[in-house]
């Protein structure tokens, strides 16, 4: 089991959370022109990386908020957890 | 206020469990709250309002994981910016400083089911479901955790003797009651 810190309340179990996808995701312009391939890669296309990733999660039986976090994917090491407004 | 029971067909009074043996003192009391008053009170995002200047019945809006509290009024956090208020007095009256440009203010007072449990072994009976380190916990913390699977939100009344009350969403009201009461037959229970 995971241990993850949520920026709000500390040090709480994974059964807490829920997995939220790839935090360096970014949607699309609005009122621009876009893709169909821009569109799949936003909402589709994932590189699935071996290492260090940096996730969206969402502190779902907790204080509700959604946080990034820095994770081996290899590992599970959890290396550093950060509100949405800071960098990681 | 006379509000339904949402715990009227499972809690019924008596002595449970192992309870045999044992005086009042060793074994866990089980309660409803009801009849009480509880608001939302959630601070928008872009207000620039200082929460330190507003109080409620007289109580700063505690930091994260901690409560404030007077023997008529409660107030628990429950996540930034968000606090839960209960109340055995009308909370409106407090609540009338809190603009609605500012502050977005709901009545949940039918919304939980509230599960007072109290005796020395309350802290196995919360990590037999709960993945909480329930043992850092003392008397004016609070948190937002799972119980079975039930989300719940547990608030620390007291250390003497162990009091906690645990909320639930109504709806899982009648579920957590059972995850509960199972969980304390072990050390012997009375509904009161």
């Amino acid at each position: 089991m995971l241990y993850i810190k949520c920026p709000f309340c500390g040090m709480r179990s994974q059964n807490e959370f829920a997995y939220g996808g790839d935090a360096s995701v970014k949607r699309p312009e609005l009122n621009k022109d876009v893709s169909d391939k821009e569109w799949d890669d936003f909402v589709y296309n994932r590189k699935s990386l071996r290492g260090k990733h940096i996730e969206l999660w969402h502190h779902v039986s907790g204080c509700r908020q959604w946080f990034k976090a820095q994770r081996d994917t290899a590992t599970h090491e959890i290396f550093k957890t950060a509100m949405m407004n800071e960098e990681i | 206020m006379n509000s339904i029971s949402s715990l009227k067909n499972v809690h019924k009074l008596g002595l449970y469990g192992d309870h045999n043996d044992k005086n009042e003192n060793q074994i866990i009391k089980i309660k409803e709250i009801k009849n009480i008053n509880l608001f939302q009170v959630v601070k928008y995002k872009n207000t620039e309002k200082n929460i330190s200047n507003f109080k409620i019945d007289g109580l700063n809006l505690p930091n994260a994981n901690k409560t404030s509290s007077n023997p008529s009024t409660r107030i628990i956090w429950m996540g930034p910016d968000n606090w839960f208020v209960f109340s055995s007095k009308d909370t409106r009256e407090n609540l009338n400083n809190f603009k609605e440009t500012d502050f977005a203010i709901t009545d949940l007072s039918h919304s939980r089911s509230i599960i007072e449990l109290e005796g020395e072994m309350i802290y196995e009976v919360l990590k037999k479901g709960s993945p909480l380190d329930v043992g850092k916990l003392k008397e004016g913390n609070c948190a937002n955790t799972v119980y079975n699977g039930i989300t719940i939100t547990l608030d620390f009344i007291s250390n003497d003797p162990n009091t906690i009350r645990i909320f639930g969403l109504r709806s899982f009201g009648e579920s957590l009651y059972h995850s509960l009461t199972d969980s304390c037959l072990e050390f012997g229970y009375k509904s009161i």
